[in-house]
């Protein structure tokens, strides 16, 4: 239903979205993560059609995003986006019911905005993160199939964005796709079925959070040794994707902890205080991308 | 769409400022400038002053809301990211311009018609009820010129330049269409040139009809090539601000 192919789009020297190929599916629940300067922003607008890519095609419900919008089949939160100054909640909220061809009743999409009690206040006395839910409340004025959402939650507090997402969940399940660009990892984590990590203006990686821990080498083992040991012998063991010796202690990141913590045994070894942890998202996606640049770095050296 | 219109009209009548600007202050500069001479023929005119800055401003009020409204709502809404926001509903691309020019000429109309009561009541103009509908109408049509001008430099300007420009395009059209003073005062070659300012064509619609006559289609002309010349200016620029933000 949506559909990026090789798509690319550079400013001046700087390639923003260098070949991008994504399918989203309905009913899907996407995190898009990346550092800044990833392309993240950049994607979102190509996706919405308020750029136009210099090369490949996007493809939103068998058309132009332009006529997918016009259809009233997406909706979108951006961070860019200001609100019209001079006009009550209520009256602006009236408005995007008024140009959404499906649009939802006032009150509902005031509530689920958290908005209800805000409904007679003018747009320019609002606090950011009460705009912010003005913003919501546009991008859900109607039963839209596709929600976009650049950092949503931005300048909300803590029982704000929990309703926020408790709203999006709704939404998704009832069969609409929601992709949002965040810097939160937790929310990724704990609200996307699918991550999609960018760097670069690629792809990095693609899969369930889970799914991502693991490429990252998604176990840390910590250990202290009685006697300082050989790093060579270390490194040589299964399933190891960074090794760190301090001293006596040992901190590795692995893939498959059992067999790691297995082969140290193995090494005659007797390691204390044995830890070990899941990584969070946070970890797997520094990891990644950290892993890419070092990648990169080691080829412009050669 | 409809919707759109409708609460730019009623932001418009909220805004004070913009209200005093466009509704009050053209009837109130008609009564200042022409108050002290009641009856004096304007230099090289049949018209009298009550008759001649009646039209003058009429036409100066009606550009004042269209043109300085537009101009800086646009670029100030472009900067904010609501023109952005408004993009991603299924507002067709044209509505906004659309609503903004709609929204502008709604307000200009009350200034029209005060300063034509003011004419009336206050400097005792007298005029046949087909001249008063035809001046009305017409002044309120021709403000649409000045309306896509309008566009034009929201969509041209950002930040710190919109006032600037508007202003200079704003005073140069206003002194060149002679809506302050009657050109007849000026050298002939900036009198020549005026023939061809859309803001002197704009005014001499109006003081054809107090002349007895309908508007002259010269000036019928050049306003519609600058019509011409600047819905489609504007429409590039739209564009171009499409591409680019």
């Amino acid at each position: 239903m949506v559909s990026f192919r090789g798509v690319t789009k550079r400013y001046g020297a700087v390639r923003a979205v260098d070949g991008i190929d994504l399918e989203l599916h309905p009913g899907e629940t996407v995190a898009l993560l990346g550092p800044n300067g990833a392309g993240k922003s950049s994607t979102l607008d190509l996706l919405l059609g308020l750029r136009a890519p210099d090369s490949g095609t996007v493809d939103l419900f068998g058309t132009t995003p332009q006529r997918a919008i016009a259809q009233g089949r997406v909706g979108a939160m951006l961070q860019s986006g200001g609100l019209m100054q001079g006009v009550k909640v209520r009256e602006l909220v009236g408005l995007a019911r008024d140009l959404h061809p499906r649009a939802y009743p006032l009150d509902a999409i005031l509530r689920a905005a958290d908005l209800t009690d805000l409904a007679d206040r003018m747009v320019d006395k609002l606090s950011g993160g009460q705009q912010q839910r003005v913003r919501f409340a546009l991008a859900t004025a109607g039963a839209n199939d596709l929600i976009v959402l650049d950092e949503p939650t931005t300048g909300m507090d803590v029982s704000a964005r929990q309703a926020f997402w408790g709203t999006m969940r709704a939404q998704a399940a009832a069969g609409r796709t929601v992709l949002f660009a965040t810097h939160y990892l937790e929310e990724a984590d704990a609200i996307a079925d699918r991550v999609i990590v960018l760097h670069r203006g690629t792809v990095l990686a693609d899969g369930t959070a889970t799914e991502i821990k693991a490429r990252a080498g998604a176990r840390r083992i910590a250990f202290d040794l009685d006697t300082a040991v050989d790093g060579a012998a270390l490194r040589a063991l299964p399933a190891l994707t960074a090794l760190e010796v301090s001293g006596r202690t040992v901190r590795i990141q692995s893939h498959d902890a059992d067999a790691t913590v297995h082969a140290v045994y193995g090494l005659g070894l007797y390691p204390r205080n044995l830890e070990v942890a899941g990584l969070g998202l946070e970890q797997a996606f520094l990891a990644l991308t950290a892993a890419t640049d070092d990648a990169t770095a080691g080829e412009a050296g050669r | 769409m409809t919707t759109l219109i409708l609460l730019e009209i009623r932001r418009a009548l909220r805004n004070k400022k913009f209200m005093f600007f466009s509704v009050i202050y053209p009837p109130g500069l008609y009564l200042i400038i022409a108050g002290g001479a009641d009856g004096a023929r304007m230099p090289g005119m049949r018209l009298d002053m009550g008759m001649y800055y009646m039209v003058a401003m009429a036409a100066f009020g009606a550009m004042t809301a269209v043109l300085l409204g537009n101009a800086e709502q646009i670029a100030k809404e472009r900067e904010l990211g609501w023109v952005r926001q408004l993009r991603l509903t299924a507002l067709p691309g044209r509505g906004y311009v659309g609503a903004k020019i709609a929204a502008a000429a709604t307000v200009s109309l009350p200034s029209i018609v005060l300063v034509l009561l003011a004419g009336a009541v206050v400097k005792g103009v007298r005029l046949e009820v087909w001249q008063w509908a035809a001046i009305a109408l017409s002044t309120w049509l021709g403000s649409f010129v000045f309306a896509a001008l309008g566009v034009a430099i929201g969509y041209l300007a950002t930040g710190d330049a919109v006032r600037p420009i508007s202003m200079l395009c704003y005073f140069g059209l206003a002194f060149l269409g002679g809506l302050w003073m009657p050109l007849t005062i000026l050298p002939q070659w900036v009198q020549n040139l005026a023939d061809y300012v859309p803001t002197h064509a704009y005014a001499a619609l109006g003081t054809a009809i107090e002349g007895g006559t309908g508007p002259h289609p010269k000036d019928v002309a050049v306003l519609l090539v600058y019509l011409a010349l600047f819905v489609s200016g504007a429409a590039w620029l739209y564009r171009k601000d499409t591409r680019k933000a």
